[in-house]
């Protein structure tokens, strides 16, 4: 008895807490003879928020692709709290702790905005031999607790087919919730959406943040990665040009002429100044 | 929960229907066509899993039913087994024949699905045909294997005549088959209510999301090819004992296309939509029995006309007319409804 109880304490005491939560060494990924990314490296350590920007076609949402297992890599490989998950098919990586957005407002679109979440909770967090075959109380609780953490408003038999991208959105991110993932990977989470969507977008992901989960963030919208990110990738034909504070970027001079341009470049001196020492 | 007590509530009252219509029914005729009916419906309820619910555009499912039957008739036939124990073996036979073609799809999409379960028919009915090979003696006469043009015979039936008499023989063979499709109706209904429905359409919807909501598109693939075997094979098994005999005229292209059409005149991936598209085209077919070069033209027309119209089938459509009644009169008796 007491054996078995030492045993996960062990175990949590071999895990390495300055190890890297997910780590990438060296990973290349070619379309043909084109290199979308190219020898790319980076760790992400329990907590962050990565923030990844960079030109249209510079490798961003590919980097989510190999990681998430849509597309494995040509070389290299990625580890999850030290283990290689390259070769794992996608549905294996989501349920070891890694659930990916989509830059599309992904959705299963005839079904009603429960079942979309439903799904995700029941076949999302762990593998399982045998498909449940009724939805559970704890497959329904999860899906429950997933809608009111991301204040899914309508009425949960919506079907998905017609929502609003806010509403899209907020459904990705809770059925991506609903498989209790460590890591949430968003990519272009607020493309599409008005000022005050994008306010409500930030609140929601501090409070992801807040409740321990590990964020990687692709996007565009300056003010939005800037704010969020606590570290901060450039990138640029499949290479990295920049990693770094937010605030450093302002005074990088590559990611002003690849990138950001000098007025940009500006604001993001007043982005940063807004955040605050944290 | 209210939807799914409503659905069993018609399920049962239609059940209360069938188990009395033999009774009050003038003749035979009628009971045979119901009997052929309810085979139909239940090849079409696990057709509609596959092709309606999970979205793969499979044509394989007469194959899979004549592989059932075959397979039943030849334990029958060669084992020297009761067609009663047959049957089960024919479903689990076709089981595993859905699996090896889910498995030949598995990389295709579309079309191409389509394509190569159709030729993967027409394979199975070519080796059929054209199987002359001496596999047994008759007498003087050669038996192939399969039947070969000539089909399989003499395999035995379910005993209902010596059980029920002359009389009432139909009865039994009738019972069967509603008894075949009311488990296959409530065994796909249930699939499809629950998360392994939902499954199947989310990777119907979105195969890339699915996939990455931990939904594996093989496991699932594999699921829906082989969970919508067993009751069709089972229903072929029932077509062999019923007809007494087996053929490889099940593989012509019009019963493919005549169950093709009740799944999408029904609404494909609805619920009631196979049993209300199976009763519609046998109706129509029934009414068309006497002009005999129109009946298949009316199965084209019938299918032509609910893809470009109505494609979501009667079922889809009288959801939506229903949807948009409840709106208006919740409009109109907003108040009133409150004040009770
Ligand atoms: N499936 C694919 N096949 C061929 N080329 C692709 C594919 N996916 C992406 N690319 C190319 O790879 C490069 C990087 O694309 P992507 O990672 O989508 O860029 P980003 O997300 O940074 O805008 C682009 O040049 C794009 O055209
Ligand atoms: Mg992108």
């Amino acid at each position: 008895m007491v054996e078995g109880l030492s045993a996960p304490q062990s175990a949590a005491a071999g895990v390495n807490q300055t190890e890297p939560l997910l780590s990438c060494r060296g990973v290349s990924k070619y379309f043909g003879a084109m290199a979308a990314v190219k020898d790319f490296s980076f760790d992400l350590a329990r907590g962050e928020v990565l923030g990844i920007g960079g030109p249209n076609g510079a490798g961003k949402t590919t980097v989510f692709e190999v990681i998430s297992g849509f597309n494995p890599a040509d070389r290299g490989t990625v580890l999850l709290e030290g283990r290689p998950i390259e070769r794992l098919p996608s549905h294996a990586i989501c349920h070891l702790g890694i659930a990916r957005m989509f830059q599309s407002n992904a959705g299963f679109d005839t079904l009603s905005a429960e079942q979309n979440v439903l799904v995700a909770a029941a076949f999302g967090h762990a593998p399982r031999l045998i498909p449940p075959l009724t939805y559970g109380a704890d497959i329904r609780r999860a899906a429950d607790e997933a809608l009111d953490f991301v204040g899914f408003r309508r009425a949960r038999s919506t079907e998905v087919r017609g929502l609003p991208a806010l509403d899209r959105k907020l459904l990705m991110i809770a059925s991506a919730l609903a498989t209790k993932p460590k890591i949430l990977m968003m990519d272009e989470p607020v493309g599409g959406l008005n000022l005050e969507e994008i306010e409500q977008l930030m609140a929601l992901v501090r409070k992801l943040v807040a409740a321990g989960i590990t964020i990687m963030l692709i996007e565009h919208v300056m003010r939005f990665l800037v704010q969020l990110s606590t570290r901060v990738m450039i990138m640029n034909h499949g290479e990295k040009i920049y990693e770094g504070t937010p605030a450093g970027l302002a005074q990088d001079e590559t990611v002003t002429r690849v990138y950001l341009g000098e007025r940009m470049s500006k604001r993001i001196v007043a982005y940063s100044a807004g955040v605050g020492p944290q | 929960m209210s939807a799914t007590r409503r659905n069993v509530l018609a399920g049962l009252v239609l059940l209360a229907i069938a188990i009395a219509l033999p009774f009050v029914l003038p003749g035979r005729y009628l009971i045979g066509q119901l009997t052929l009916f309810f085979i139909w419906a239940t090849v079409v309820t696990q057709w509609n899993l596959v092709f309606g619910v999970a979205g793969i555009f499979s044509l394989a499912q007469m194959a899979i039913f004549a592989f059932g039957g075959y397979a039943t008739a030849m334990v029958g036939l060669y084992g020297g087994w009761n067609l009663w124990l047959a049957l089960p073996v024919g479903a689990l036979a076709a089981v595993v024949f859905s699996l090896v073609v889910g498995l030949a799809c598995l990389r295709l999409k579309g079309p191409y699905v389509a394509l190569l379960t159709l030729a993967i028919a027409q394979g199975m009915y070519l080796l059929i045909i054209t199987d002359t090979a001496c596999f047994s003696m008759e007498g003087v006469t050669c038996r192939n294997f399969t039947g070969g043009t000539r089909g399989l015979a003499k395999y035995g039936d379910f005993g209902f005549r010596e059980w029920l008499g002359y009389k009432y023989m139909a009865f039994g063979d009738y019972y069967l088959a509603l008894g075949v499709l009311v488990l296959a109706t409530a065994f796909s209904m249930f699939l499809m209510f629950g998360p392994i429905g939902a499954a199947f359409q989310a990777l119907r919807d979105s195969p890339e999301y699915a996939t990455a909501r931990g939904v594996s598109r093989f496991k699932f693939q594999m699921l829906v090819f082989a969970s919508s075997a067993f009751f069709t094979g089972l229903a072929g098994g029932v077509f062999a004992g019923y007809y007494k005999v087996m053929g490889a005229n099940t593989l012509y292209l019009s019963p493919l296309l005549f169950l093709l059409a009740m799944m999408v005149v029904g609404g494909l991936g609805r619920t009631w939509g196979p049993l209300v598209g199976a009763a519609a085209l046998m109706l129509a077919d029934e009414g068309l029995k006497d002009f005999p070069e129109y009946r298949f033209m009316g199965i084209g027309a019938a299918l032509v006309l609910f893809v470009m119209l109505w494609p979501r089938g009667i079922v889809g459509a009288a959801e939506a007319i229903g949807a948009q009644l409840q709106k208006r009169r919740s409009e109109l008796g907003g108040t009133s409804t409150r004040q009770h």
